[in-house]
């Protein structure tokens, strides 16, 4: 009885595993590019296009634009450079999307099988997935470095020898003096992407992910792919090159290293020449492949040293706890530069196109605002910090990205804080009927910021008398810093007056001139709150001992009174 | 072993109806429940216990023993002492912690669908009451499908240009604008959203955006643009086919539910 209730149970459990394979067999290529064309007609094609070009209905407004399809270039592949993507490729980039564009994920709105079919039917845009015969090749993650401070440094130097700060920049914020030169292979502007802000990157923030967008390069971008500048030459050997490179006078041993070291180089191009044309003897197969394991060594350092650059995850808007705390100071404020300023944490306010009123911004290139602030008992500052990628002070035609304006940013209070949370804030959107209260600052004046009076986005008017704001600001490798001081009190009736203790609302816009920002073009924040952080008052230290004794009090005298009613 | 006593048991009730709204509600099920209402469904079973012991005076009685005991009994000194210690020095962490603590923002109390004026209006042409005024294209899903799906397309190209940023590609209101903005962008997957209200009253929503909305909305919040200043009525009204066509829910009409 028991034996054949067990068997019956494992025909059930072998029928469960077989059905789907029977399943998956049964459903023909064909089958699938037609149930394709069905998800790919209602989910896809208002963005890439009825035809895969990429020229879909929505696609005017976005940038980067959907992809065209019919040229086979993908930028998220686990393959070679040069090769097209593997079906999981495409399986995995349309389940998860790519951040920092509008391509969104998949996962939510498609099941699997309909997120293979679509990958079945985008494949027939482009000939050449037919063509080729043999399967693409993978990039091996074989041989993968270990996270450590030693490979964050040697990925530091390798950053500077490969030059990813002629995009990158210094600092790797997108900064680099090609990076307004850059377009894609459909002459869209293209910017480098910002590696301090890794969770837009498009494939992924994993060391493995970066590793993979070296490797095998980002089809059809303006990093499609990798050479290694020493290729040939030992990481050490190629550390020494750098350090003789950069010497202004050479002894004659130095100089005979050099040489050495520079035709070691040249033969190894020329073999990489060889071996990529398909020829080549054993020998010289054998030197390639121990350069190319060099360079994958390479590539796992960089790839440790550009996750190092961001932090561990986006950090949480400032909402909640996460509220802006302007922290109490007894004495002077810190100006913009002193390093007290680095034991705040900051708070973090992430910022979306103005897509509210015309005319709008659809992709905006500024991501967030990080801000820190201090008070005293008379005045208080703040510590505006946000990354653009160039620094426009004028109205200007660029060769490169055609018209430029300024770079600026305005914060935004209410003019007069709202009572309670119920009572009416100004439109969030510099105000309307309710007036807003607004500094304003703008690249061409480095060290001015401008009070406002806004009733409406194209409504603001200057203050007539512009109280005394202290401002300091910079610009350094990608990023603006701004410092602003003003007295917590003033006699200005337009003007907003703090209080400790008191939420006030709070809320941004910022201008990157390099992306066509001006007027109502710009990125923006909803309401937001910050206060004043009262000092912690004393009362913490009297009330508890306090508190603390009545209990024991009572205590002792609820033991007297059950005693007496024990006697009685 | 001893049977416990009746104090030991409601004290364990307590315990596990705490970490049940605390850990399990406020966990697994859902979201973390705020502190102020663990606290009123637990006063509530404070007073269910507090009536279950003190219906039947005996029973009081074997409630009270065990705490009797331990005030009073010669031979539990060292649990009094452990008492005497434990509970002012929790008393003491309880207040400090609660003076210490930094106050948060206010939240913003907002009602979701606000209550919609008498007339329908596009800018200052009066559509009709609100009740009356209808989906012109509406009647095409009958009388005319393919007529019906161009709409339906038309309104598809309206929300790509316009809405998605916000709303999101699914309709799920987790566009990539959505998560700097607060309120959140609406979710028309939510199916409290297109079944429970007509297709006037979004064309109101979408027509006088979020400034349009009276103060129990928190106009002021609000990111959702006035749409009469950039699209047509036609536009309007397509859109709003396109939502109910995409996800499936369709707008109440007036007559059902009533
Ligand atoms: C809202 C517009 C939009 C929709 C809808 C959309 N995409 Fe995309 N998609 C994009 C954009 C924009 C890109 C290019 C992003 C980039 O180049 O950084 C893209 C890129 C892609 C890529 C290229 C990935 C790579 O590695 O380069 C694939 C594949 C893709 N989309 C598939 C799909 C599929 C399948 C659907 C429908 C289920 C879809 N997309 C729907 C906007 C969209
Ligand atoms: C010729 C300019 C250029 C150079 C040189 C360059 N990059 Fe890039 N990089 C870009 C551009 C442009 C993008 C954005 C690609 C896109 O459109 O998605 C990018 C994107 C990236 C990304 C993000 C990948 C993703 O998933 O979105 C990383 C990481 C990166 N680069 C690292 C590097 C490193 C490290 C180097 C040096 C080894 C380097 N880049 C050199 C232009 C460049
Ligand atoms: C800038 C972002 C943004 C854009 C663009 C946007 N919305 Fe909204 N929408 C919101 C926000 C935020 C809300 C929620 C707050 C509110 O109710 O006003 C909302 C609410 C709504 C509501 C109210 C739903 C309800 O439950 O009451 C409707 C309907 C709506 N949007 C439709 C649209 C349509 C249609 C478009 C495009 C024509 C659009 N929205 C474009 C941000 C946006």
């Amino acid at each position: 009885m028991r034996i054949r209730n067990f068997t019956l149970l494992l025909l059930i459990l072998g029928l469960f595993f077989i059905l789907p394979f029977v399943h998956a067999q049964g459903a023909t290529e064909a089958q699938n590019i037609a149930e394709g064309k069905k998800v790919y007609d209602n989910s896809c094609a208002h963005c890439h296009g009825i035809e895969g070009r990429g020229d879909g209905s929505a696609a005017e407004n976005l940038l980067p634009q959907p992809r065209d399809f019919t040229r086979g270039l993908y930028k998220i592949r686990s393959t070679e450079s040069g090769q097209l993507p593997t079906d999981q490729d495409l399986f995995d980039i349309i389940t998860e999307g790519m951040p920092g564009s509008s391509m969104p994920e998949w996962e939510t709105a498609l099941d699997a099988d309909e997120r293979w079919q679509v990958v079945a039917y985008i494949k027939t845009f482009y000939e050449g997935f037919k063509e080729s015969e043999t399967l693409p090749k993978e990039i091996s993650l074989k041989g993968k470095i270990p996270y450590s401070k030693e490979s964050i440094e040697i990925g530091k130097e390798l950053y500077t020898q490969f030059a990813c700060y002629e995009c990158h920049g210094d600092e790797g914020r997108g900064d680099g003096t090609s990076a307004p030169t850059l377009t894609d292979e459909w002459d869209y502007k293209s910017w480098p992407a910002n590696l301090h802000q890794n969770w837009n990157y498009r494939g992924g923030n994993d060391i493995d992910d970066i590793y993979k967008r070296f490797v095998g390069g980002i089809a059809g971008s303006a990093m499609p792919m990798f050479e290694d500048p020493a290729f040939g030459l030992s990481i050490e050997e190629a550390q020494r090159y750098t350090q003789l490179d950069n010497k202004g006078e050479m002894t004659d041993a130095e100089e005979e290293e050099y040489t050495q070291l520079e035709d070691k180089m040249a033969n190894a191009f020329d073999i990489l020449d060889l071996i990529n044309a398909g020829e080549g003897d054993e020998e010289q197969k054998k030197f390639y492949e121990e350069s190319m394991k060099t360079f994958y060594e390479k590539s796992w350092h960089l790839a440790n040293y550009v996750k190092s650059l961001s932090p561990e995850k986006r950090p949480e808007a400032a909402i909640g706890k996460n509220s802006l705390r302007s922290q109490y100071v007894e004495d002077e404020l810190p100006p913009m530069d002193d390093a007290v300023w680095d034991t705040l944490e900051e708070s973090y306010f992430p910022l979306v196109g103005q897509v509210i009123i015309e005319p709008r911004q659809f992709n905006p290139t500024i991501d967030s605002v990080s801000v820190k602030s201090f008070y005293n008992d008379t005045e208080v500052a703040f510590l505006f910090i946000w990354d653009d990628r160039t620094h426009n002070t004028a109205e200007e035609e660029n060769e490169d990205i055609g018209k430029t304006y300024e770079d600026a940013i305005a914060i935004q209070f209410p003019v007069k804080i709202p009572k309670g949370p119920t009572s009416p804030k100004p439109y969030f959107l510099w105000g309307g009927k309710l007036a807003v209260y607004l500094w304003q600052w703008q690249a061409s004046a480095p060290e001015k910021t401008t009070e406002l009076t806004a009733k409406g986005i194209n409504n603001a008017t200057e203050q007539e008398f512009q109280g005394d704001i202290e401002t300091e600001s910079a610009y350094s490798k990608g990023q603006y810093k701004l410092w602003v001081k003003r007295a917590l009190e003033t006699d200005d009736k337009k003007d907003l007056q703090l209080k400790p203790g008191v939420f006030v609302p709070i809320a941004f816009s910022l201008w990157d001139g390099a992306n066509g920002d001006v007027g109502t073009k710009r990125v923006i924040s909803s309401w937001y709150s910050f206060v004043l952080e009262p000092v912690p008052s004393v009362k913490r230290f009297i009330y508890p001992p306090i508190v603390a004794l009545l209990s024991l009090g009572l205590l002792i005298g609820l033991r007297g009174f059950m005693q007496r009613r024990n006697t009685e | 072993m001893k049977k416990p006593s009746l104090f030991t048991i409601c004290f364990a009730i307590f315990i596990v109806c705490w970490v049940f709204l605390r850990f399990f509600v406020g966990g697994v099920i859902s979201k973390p429940i705020p502190n102020s209402v663990i606290a009123m469904y637990m006063a509530l079973v404070f007073i269910a216990i507090l009536v279950h012991i003190s219906v039947e005076d005996t029973r009081f009685r074997e409630f009270l023993r065990p705490i009797h005991e331990t005030l009073v009994d010669e031979n539990r000194q060292t649990r009094r002492l452990v008492f005497a210690v434990l509970i002012p020095l929790l008393m003491l962490g309880f207040t400090y912690t609660n003076i210490a603590k930094k106050a948060n923002p206010p939240g913003d109390p907002r009602t979701v669908h606000p209550t919609p004026p008498d007339n329908l209006t596009y800018k200052d042409i009066v559509l009709g009451t609100m009740d009356e005024a209808e989906n012109p294209h509406r009647h095409l899903e009958k009388d005319d499908p393919e007529a019906y799906k161009s709409h339906v397309e038309n309104g598809r190209t309206v929300y790509y240009q316009n809405c998605f940023y916000c709303h999101g590609d699914h309709l799920d209101g987790k566009g990539h604008f959505a998560d700097a903005l607060n309120p959140l962008p609406a979710n028309f997957q939510d199916p409290g959203v297109l079944p429970n209200f007509s297709e006037s009253f979004f064309f109101w929503r979408i027509s006088k955006g979020g400034p349009g909305m009276p103060a129990a909305g928190t106009p002021w919040n609000s990111a959702m643009p006035i749409w009469e200043n950039y699209l047509t009525q036609d536009e309007i009204w397509d859109v709003i086919l396109f939502l109910s066509d995409y996800t499936g829910y369709k707008p109440r009409t007036f007559g059902e539910g009533h």
